[in-house]
């Protein structure tokens, strides 16, 4: 026989009223970026929404983990064979994960903006709290996050193996340097390229249309730059515009490492990254102000 | 008890439409239908409610707020169920539930617990870790509404919710309606076209046309409009309704049929007795008599032929 316990109690699952506090905008805002971080990995979604992430972070970090693997077994035969070792510079790096960030920006903008829209329950959100200029800062610092994993994550990675094996920066002081540059030029190209594929992804509520575009995009940025640079002997400050090369030229300076691409100068790459940004950024902003969600 | 809406001479135009035209009225705290044809300002005015959109003339006022100028704070306290599909469907219904009801300012485990009473309250507690895109249309209105009531609102906002539903879905959303604004007493506005559905559920109504309030007010008082007029029911269908309307006219009481009941007008005091005296010399077998009231469709045809 069962002896009911002092703890029985009766689940109630009906309705209640709430009378506890209720957190603003910044709680609302907060909610939408970890909402979009499991959208954009595939988290509580069908397998086949992990795929695409999976990959993209591994093509991200595999060459880091090569590299300190490589480093790691090179002690194993003594000082002067992981003297030889060349393992690339800290800034020549992102030559290898190019492609791999490429590939992530231009799925992670659309699965963040385009459902809301296709699926119309931005009317859900902009009927709550949230603000279309919030909800919007909700995705743009969710984005920013997924892309800043595989733009800062790796060469953190590749610092930190170099570090264990003794191969390290000199110092703490030379260790902030570089730690410093990492976050810098990581946060830098985050920020280009949450803007643009977040402005493309602004302008289509088709996910596939929308990283077809960005691809495109960038792309046909070192198409054309190219083409004016190299092929029509154009002003080499045009090549700031190049969305893969030109912020690669400006990580390399960073650094202060050469990247063994055409010289133009910091304030070009600085600029033309600037305008990249701001550019993105004013195409989403002016598209969500003016979208019409109910009539 | 202070109104859950006010509005004073609302307009709100869409290029050369005009949406909503010197709106005036107020909705007490109940359920109130806010009825009108597809175009006739219902949804514009659901938007201005909500604070997205701006009136270019006239003021609202929703739960002593401005929507406009207070418009976050005050949307922390509304529910609203879209009249068109606004779930993703590769989400679960708990999941979207949960996260909205956070985004309307509930903390974290609150949400979830909310999240699951919510779902439950309207019948889909064993559905609730389904994604949106498997669910029929019937349970994705009801996931809606689910949203719609997760983070306690005080006035709910719901938007054609039987759209697309059957009969029986219909009913049990209806039902649902019902529960929401007198059992869990919160404030609703049911936005419809069909005038059947806002009189089974709503306390009153608010009959939009072309823009403009041409009728508003607790339903009891738009309905009480015929007080001269008694309504007669009498066993025995068609032939012993028109026995009786003539039967009515020889005695002096002029009447009519209407429907399966006839409808006598009361001119004077002595009417009363007429009737009375009519159904008791010709045997007839009463089956109801009460002071006529007019059907919605009546007081609705009624604004919009003045």
């Amino acid at each position: 026989m069962t002896v009911p316990t002092g703890d029985a109690r009766i689940l109630d699952r009906g309705y209640r009223r709430y009378d506890g506090p209720r957190a603003g905008t910044a709680h609302a805002v907060r909610s939408v970026i970890a909402h979009t971080l499991r959208r954009i990995l595939g988290l509580r979604r069908p397998a086949r929404a992990k795929v695409l992430p999976v990959m993209a972070v591994a093509f991200a970090y595999i060459p880091a983990i090569v590299f300190v693997g490589i480093v790691a077994l090179s002690g194993r035969f003594g000082a002067q064979a992981q003297a030889d070792l060349i393992v690339p510079p800290y800034a020549e790096y992102y030559g290898f994960i190019i492609s791999a960030i490429v590939l992530f920006v231009t799925f992670v903008a659309p699965e963040a903006l385009c459902p809301d829209r296709r699926s119309r329950s931005l009317s859900l959100y902009l009927s709550s709290p949230l603000t279309r200029m919030t909800y919007l800062l909700g995705k743009v610092l969710a984005v920013t996050i997924v892309v800043a994993f595989v733009t800062v994550g790796p060469p953190l990675l590749l610092l930190l193996g170099r570090m264990m094996q003794s191969a390290g920066p000199d110092g703490f002081v030379a260790f902030l340097g570089v730690l410093g540059r990492m976050l810098a030029s990581g946060a830098m190209l985050a920020a280009i390229y949450t803007a643009v594929s977040m402005g493309v992804a602004s302008l289509t509520d088709r996910r596939a249309v929308a990283a077809a575009a960005t691809l495109l995009l960038l792309i046909g940025s070192s198409i054309v730059t190219g083409t004016i640079v190299f092929g029509l002997d154009g002003p080499s400050w045009v090549f700031a515009s190049h969305l893969t090369a030109a912020p690669l030229l400006l990580v390399g300076r960073i650094y202060g490492e050469s990247t063994g691409l055409p010289e133009v100068s910091t304030l070009a790459l600085t600029m033309g990254a600037l305008a990249w940004t701001a550019l993105g950024s004013a195409v989403c902003v002016l598209r969500y102000r003016s979208l019409q969600v109910t009539r | 008890m202070a109104p859950v809406v006010r509005a004073q001479a609302v307009s709100k135009r869409w290029g050369a439409t005009a949406a909503l035209q010197g709106a005036t009225f107020e909705i007490e705290p109940g359920i109130t239908g806010l009825l009108g044809s597809n175009g006739a300002g219902k949804t514009t005015l659901l938007g201005l409610l909500l604070g997205m959109h701006r009136p270019d003339e006239g003021q609202v006022e929703v739960l002593g707020r401005d929507p406009w100028t207070q418009g976050a704070d005050l949307r922390a306290r509304v529910g609203y169920a879209p009249e068109h599909e606004a779930l993703p469907e590769d989400v679960r219904a708990y999941d979207i539930v949960r996260h909205l009801t956070e985004v309307h300012g509930l903390p974290s485990r609150e949400a979830q617990t909310r999240a699951s009473d919510a779902l439950y309250e309207v019948g889909l507690g064993e559905e609730r870790f389904r994604p949106v895109g498997t669910m029929s249309t019937g349970q994705r209105q009801r996931v809606k509404l689910a949203i719609a009531i997760a983070h306690d609102p005080e006035l709910v906002l719901l938007d054609e919710p039987t759209n697309g539903l059957d009969p029986m879905q219909r009913d049990q959303m209806l039902a649902l309606v019902r529960k929401i604004g007198h059992e869990l007493g919160l404030n609703v506005i049911l936005c419809s076209h069909l005038l059947e559905e806002v009189e089974r559920v709503s306390d009153a109504v608010v009959i939009l046309d072309a823009g403009r309030v041409v009728r508003s007010g607790p339903l009891t008082e738009l309905r009480r409009s015929d007080a001269n007029e008694l309504m007669v029911e009498v066993d025995g269908g068609e032939p012993e309704v028109a026995r009786l309307v003539a039967a009515l006219a020889a005695a002096g009481v002029a009447a009519r049929a209407d429907g399966a009941s006839v409808a006598a007008v009361m001119e004077d005091a002595r009417a009363l007795d007429l009737v009375r005296d009519t159904l008791a010399d010709g045997s007839f077998a009463l089956r109801r008599l009460q002071q006529r009231t007019s059907s919605l469709e009546e007081v609705f045809l009624a604004a919009d032929a003045g």
